[in-house]
């Protein structure tokens, strides 16, 4: 793998040195979730360089980690911990590397791309790949775009007999020996197929949509392994069905308000899955140019989603069938996103440069969270603000 | 097959219209293309859909999931 990204980094080079364009970015966000012993943090840096060779060929490669550190409450509802089952959260680290790389064929009206990451972290690794075409019809006022994803992923677990049955799974207590051949441990597949469609239209010279879909058929493992769930006289390893079928449905437009010399952006998605889980979010979105290089943009956005139909804040007393969970992502939940970027692109030069172009983007985000049915043993979850900022560098040669 | 119908027949809609090159002013404004935040977006949607249960129609993709 590495050498094949290396080879794409040489081609890069090679392209640079022939005369194409050649651009580099760097995006780093910094997220962080306050609350109590509940707090954690993920520090996301990433690089990408891409080359462009007369319009045609694309080349490109990039680098991105998770920089993970926190805690979380490994019994979800054990009342054992009581009197404060929060304050026996067990501290946790991990550090994700994903390296991709991928190329895209343009003609004058349509283009075809592939790409590949992988990614490797103590307790899981992915292969994926994507395909994707797009072609520009009616005097490039429509768009189409088709992809297909797959992933071929694998996540560390427990060596646990496969017979057991799943209220006396244990969770994985550490990635100590993952992926390294020992016996107590073992590594379980998950496979995933992402089809994607969307349709791009201009509508008026102020008005434009896009129309989005997305289905998602995951197999495999799909819990957490370190996570169980008390069950009433014991806890056990959550357990997920293996199967998931998702699709999401997203329409957004934009319209450039001429008086004000800015552009209202609008965003709703539907969103629903084989779990029972069904969501709605809507964004809105104003974005003003300043000068003729700054440009401000400032957003809300509100999320909303039901349960998944297993889950089930207090299995002991409230079971709901053979599954048993405790993500808070299943759960009944809300969320608010209040936030805004600052662009800034430097002036392109009079005369002909090496740097052709250099902007730079800043963003803040608070998120807010409602956790409406989950509870940690009747204890409310404590980290349900939080804050994203990024900041991003892109340069053209 | 219904709703496959109707969407061909919504996209077939952009026949009709009829936004000449030379009014692609405001059209081409970074403000008004979609996906035009690039990475910046992508590591929005990586932060939001770690942290909720649905996904997509975003336009983003990718494998693993960093989220334990």
């Amino acid at each position: 793998m590495n050498a094949r990204l290396t080879l794409l980094v040489l081609a890069l080079a090679g392209a640079a040195s022939a005369g194409a364009q050649v651009g580099v970015s760097t995006v780093t966000t910094y997220y962080r979730e306050q609350g109590g012993p509940l707090e954690n943090q993920v520090v996301t840096p990433s690089v990408r360089i891409r080359g462009d060779i007369r319009d045609v060929v694309q080349l490109r490669a990039g680098w991105e980690a998770d920089v993970v550190s926190g805690a979380s409450v490994a019994v979800v509802d054990n009342p054992g911990l009581s009197p404060d089952v929060i304050t026996s959260a067990t501290r946790y680290d991990d550090f994700r590397n994903v390296a991709t790389g991928g190329f895209t064929l343009r003609s004058e009206f349509a283009s075809l791309s592939a790409d590949y990451s992988y990614g490797n972290e103590s307790d899981y690794r992915s292969h994926g790949f994507r395909l994707g075409a797009a072609t520009e019809l009616f005097e490039r006022n429509t768009r189409f775009e088709i992809s297909y994803g797959r992933g071929f992923d694998q996540v560390c677990n427990l060596a646990q007999p496969r017979a057991q049955e799943a209220v006396d799974r244990q969770r994985l207590p550490n990635s100590d020996g993952c992926f390294g051949g020992a016996p107590e441990r073992e590594t379980l597949d998950v496979d995933i197929h992402t089809f994607q469609g969307g349709w791009t239209q201009a509508w008026t010279p102020i008005f434009v949509t896009q129309l989005t879909f997305t289905g998602q058929v995951l197999n495999g493992y799909q819990g957490n392994p370190y996570r169980a769930v008390w069950l009433g006289r014991s806890a056990a390893q959550e357990f997920h069905p293996e199967n998931r079928q998702r699709w999401a449905g997203g329409l957004g437009a934009r319209v450039y308000v001429r008086p004000l010399k800015g552009t209202l952006q609008l965003f709703g998605r539907l969103y629903r899955d084989s779990w029972d889980v069904t969501s709605v979010a809507a964004e809105v979105a104003w974005e003003q140019t300043l000068l003729e290089s700054l440009r401000v943009r400032v957003r809300g956005r509100y999320y909303t989603q039901s349960a998944a139909a297993f889950f089930s804040d207090d299995y002991s007393r409230f079971p709901r069938g053979q599954y048993f969970t405790g993500d808070r992502e299943l759960s009944s939940m809300g969320s608010w996103v209040v936030g805004g970027s600052v662009r800034y692109a430097l002036p392109p030069p009079v005369e002909e440069r090496t740097l052709e172009e250099l902007s730079f983007v800043l963003k803040f985000d608070h998120l807010r969270y409602d956790f409406r049915d989950y509870t940690y043993a009747g204890a409310a979850v404590p980290n349900h603000t939080g804050l994203a900022l990024t900041f991003g560098l892109d340069a053209q040669f | 097959m219904r709703f496959a119908l109707t969407l061909l027949l919504a996209a077939s809609l952009g026949a009709c219209v009829t936004v000449r090159p030379e009014e692609k002013e405001f059209l081409a404004d970074p403000s008004m293309t979609f996906g035009a935040e690039g990475e910046t977006q992508a590591a929005e949607e990586h932060v939001l859909t770690n942290r909720e249960g649905s996904f997509g129609a975003g336009g983003v993709s990718g494998g693993g999931c960093g989220c334990n």
